[in-house]
């Protein structure tokens, strides 16, 4: 926790949660419990310094004491009503940026919106050092004033507080799904809008906590892609859902990033996504939308996911699933597009393939949490294999497709 | 009961006749207590339940659902008027159908997995729910509903073979001496399948939280059929005691939530002008020694003793009226009188989902997180303090969710 004297003489402090060291195979590995019955350590820690940072004032409103309801029809999309969260909040990024202006190194100033850092460890198992710095390499996460739902964080990586950066990149979409996996709730989803607004580019992946499943989570789905035994991931669409949507399931972490962050990269100026990672980092929606030119708003990924938020009774009363699922479908893609991108991603998905999954990982990011690589996983590296040339081939020919179409 | 044995000696017609008598016997030990209709509106209700009637000599089932079959192979006549110890066999845990017997003995709900045996001799593992029916004027117990939810084989727990084989054995010993197995007729095959089996004697099977839910669910139903036709001849039917009516219960996906939380706590109901406590963690049992029924709708007071200070008692009192969360030192005592020094946080909690009719803020309950401080504990680097404040804001997260009637809590019988 930050403290206010310290801060004068040694800089910001704060709760420095450390991943347990990665090994060759990091399926299902879940080192986040130490015994059967102990809390999960990230989620603990986590649950603890948002509910103090509540508990101190420092939210504009008190989300618990938003009402929540359950719109009647089939498919149980959730409202809450709530007159002060406003979605624009996030678009005043300059001031969100001065805000982690605090943060720089030897900064003088305190910034109570630092809940904790993250970063890599070097031991086996996970462990929590009360009062550090900022590490240089590692994650932020910061409360987010205006909440969506209890405990909703944003992700900044700490290497992005000094420049305005892309946050699309792989190894954030690494570190996201990771801290989904080491959670290891299913309440706590993650979620990343991109091209949604237009200052997306500078917007970082957010998470918060649902009690109960999202709508779409709930919907079922057809699975388009079954690649068991090859790529170790399976893709499928939804079924009957307003908003037409892909999910990627699989067990590997490393498969699962690969593939959506390579997908999330080929973005062109008609089209959004809105990302939300769920099941504890082994299901990924990817919830593509018709950009809006004219006011540039899309829906946010909880959004996509069946969860709105009104902010008069009136609307909160009178919200219906015919008024909600048409305006999903406005966003949709129309079938071909959905066909086209559908197709896209079984070809990625089907293009990597995993080298035996215990000894040797496809990397992207020389500069991934290179501290904590042995001599030999670093001698094995391939940063310049066939596969990412394909891929690279891939994305160019997709991208002239799209420019004389 | 008839003995399969004695067939010949008494004329078919006869037979038929006291077969037909046994059956409207039992019949009347259900419309005799509910309205004719309750048969029917128990046959509509999906899953393989029990009612067993404890009055009766024999503890008999006096009605089997329509499930029944499709998980057992038992026909419905053919368990009629038996005691339910007929789906048990030689691989049935001693332990489990001790626990079983506790539960009957002393008018308590019970759940545990069990290894039951289909009609053919097959074993199965089932999720049992027991739980017993009172009537809610005079407490007496009216009738036993055991529901049965098999578990899937998820995962298989390693470990420990050798003392399941120890376990086999002795219940091979005791299935050799029970008559009343009706897999007797099928031991020779079974001890055979058995010693093949050997080492790899299973450990009980892990019910999932959603095969938990169903049995809970399939129980309620059952006493709500059984309430809703009760009322037409004038009984109210509750499953709990009279004393404890008033107190509301969870909405089961509530409780599965709170269920996930590790740390040891209890909630109380702050609409109620005592304070009830209507949930308790496993670790908060463990920690006092009081178990579920000791414990719900008693005020948190029960842990106070000679040496709990007053004092201390007023600030969480003081901060209760404030609404604000307060963290104290106390000395809390357990269930034997022996005392532990206490790291007690109180905070309330806020329910937004609109059906309980609260006063504006919205404090529908209070946690009370629990800390011995006197034993060893390792955190991993957090703080006492983290540690209990992850506790309460798990609860809030779990507060925010919303069942199917959107209600947190079930309404009171």
């Amino acid at each position: 926790m930050v403290s206010a004297s310290a801060t004068k003489v040694e800089g910001v402090k704060t709760h420095l949660y450390y991943f347990g060291a990665e090994h060759g195979n990091d399926n299902l590995k879940n080192f986040a419990y130490s015994e059967q019955g102990d809390p999960n350590l990230l989620d603990t820690i986590l649950l603890s310094q948002w509910d103090n940072f509540a508990w101190k004032g420092h939210l504009d409103y008190d989300v618990t004491a938003c009402q929540l309801k359950v719109i009647e029809g089939g498919k149980k999309f959730v409202c809450q009503l709530n007159n002060k969260w406003n979605s624009f909040f996030l678009k005043e990024y300059d001031k969100f940026f001065e805000s982690f202006g605090c943060l720089k190194p030897n900064s003088m100033k305190c910034y109570e919106g630092l809940l904790l850092c993250i970063a890599q460890g070097e031991k086996d198992r996970p462990e929590v050092a009360p009062s550090s710095p900022p590490p240089k390499d590692g994650l932020l996460v910061i409360a987010n004033a205006h909440p969506v739902e209890y405990g909703h964080i944003f992700l900044v990586p700490s290497a992005m507080i000094n420049q305005v950066s892309c946050y699309r990149d792989k190894r954030m979409f690494q570190l996201a799904t990771k801290i989904a996996f080491e959670v290891n709730n299913a309440a706590f989803r993650v979620f990343f809008d991109s091209g949604t607004s237009v200052v997306s580019d500078h917007m970082p992946f957010q998470a918060c906590y649902f009690a109960n499943p999202l709508p779409v989570e709930s919907t079922s789905t057809f699975m388009v892609y079954d690649g068991k035994g090859r790529s170790d991931i399976i893709v499928s669409e939804t079924v009957d859902y307003p908003l037409k949507a892909l999910v990627f399931t699989s067990n590997n972490l490393q498969a699962l990033v690969t593939v959506v962050s390579e997908i999330s990269s080929l973005h062109d100026n008609t089209t959004a996504y809105s990302l939300l990672i769920t099941n504890n980092g082994t299901k990924i929606f990817l919830f593509p939308q018709v950009k809006n030119l004219a006011t540039g708003c899309s829906l946010s990924a909880w959004e996509c996911g069946g969860y709105f938020v009104y902010h008069t009774k009136f609307d909160f009363d009178s919200a219906s699933e015919t008024a909600i699922s048409s305006r999903m479908s406005s966003i949709s893609l129309h079938d071909s597009a959905f066909e086209d991108l559908k197709h896209l991603c079984c070809t990625i998905a089907d293009d990597l393939v995993i080298h035996c999954l215990n000894h040797s990982r496809i990397f992207f990011d020389d500069n991934f949490f290179l501290s904590t690589m042995k001599q030999k996983d670093r001698a094995m590296r391939k940063p310049h294999s066939p596969l990412m040339n394909l891929l690279g081939a891939k994305r160019s020919a997709m991208s002239s497709r799209n420019n004389s179409a | 009961m008839a003995s399969s044995g004695a067939a010949e000696a008494d004329p078919p017609g006869e037979r038929e006749r006291e077969q037909e008598q046994e059956r409207r016997r039992l019949a009347a030990s259900l419309t005799a207590r509910y309205s004719d209709w309750v048969l029917e509106a128990l046959d509509e209700l999906p899953g393989s339940f029990l009612l067993t009637d404890p009055a009766l000599a024999g503890h008999p089932i006096v009605y089997a659902s329509r499930g029944l079959t499709a998980l057992t192979g038992y026909a419905r006549r053919d368990v009629l008027g038996r005691n339910a110890r007929l789906f048990q066999g030689a691989a049935t845990a001693r332990a489990a159908v001790a626990g079983v017997r506790e539960a009957v003995r002393a008018h308590r709900t019970h759940q545990v997995p069990i290894l039951n045996y289909r009609r053919d001799g097959s074993p199965h593992w089932v999720l049992l729910h027991l739980a017993p029916v009172f009537h809610a004027r005079d407490g007496s117990v009216l009738h036993f509903l055991a529901v049965q939810v098999p578990i899937a084989d998820a995962k298989r727990r390693g470990g420990a073979a050798a003392a399941g084989a120890v376990l086999l054995a002795a219940c091979r010993e005791e299935a050799r001496v029970e008559e009343d197995f009706p897999c007797a007729a099928h031991a020779g095959k079974a001890f055979v399948d058995m010693d093949k089996r050997g080492l790899e004697a299973e450990e009980p099977r892990v019910p999932s939280d959603s095969e938990k839910e169903m049995a809970i669910n399939t129980a309620d139903s059952i006493v709500s059929a059984l309430n809703r036709y009760s009322k037409l001849t004038g009984l109210v039917v509750s499953r709990k005691r009279c004393d404890s009516v008033g107190i509301p219960a969870l909405s089961s996906s509530l409780n599965l939530s709170l269920g996930r939380i590790k740390q040891s706590f209890v909630l109380t109901y702050s609409c109620l002008p005592d304070m009830p406590i209507i949930y308790a963690s496993e670790a908060f049992i463990s920690l006092t020694g009081y178990s579920r029924e000791d414990i719900l709708g008693r005020n948190c007071r029960v842990l106070n003793g000679p040496d709990t200070s007053l004092e201390v008692l007023e600030e969480i009192n003081q901060h209760i009226c404030s609404e604000q969360a307060c963290t104290v030192d106390l000395q809390s005592y357990r269930k034997d009188g022996s005392s532990f020094h206490d790291l007690l946080h109180v905070s309330p909690i806020r329910d937004a989902s609109g059906k309980v009719r609260l006063h504006l803020s919205q404090v529908a309950f209070h946690i009370w997180v629990h800390l011995d401080m006197g034993a060893k504990h390792d955190f991993n680097g957090l703080t006492p303090e983290v540690w209990q404040l992850g506790a309460v804001a798990a609860v809030r997260v779990a507060v925010r969710g919303l069942s199917a009637s959107g209600s947190l809590l079930r309404p009171s019988q």
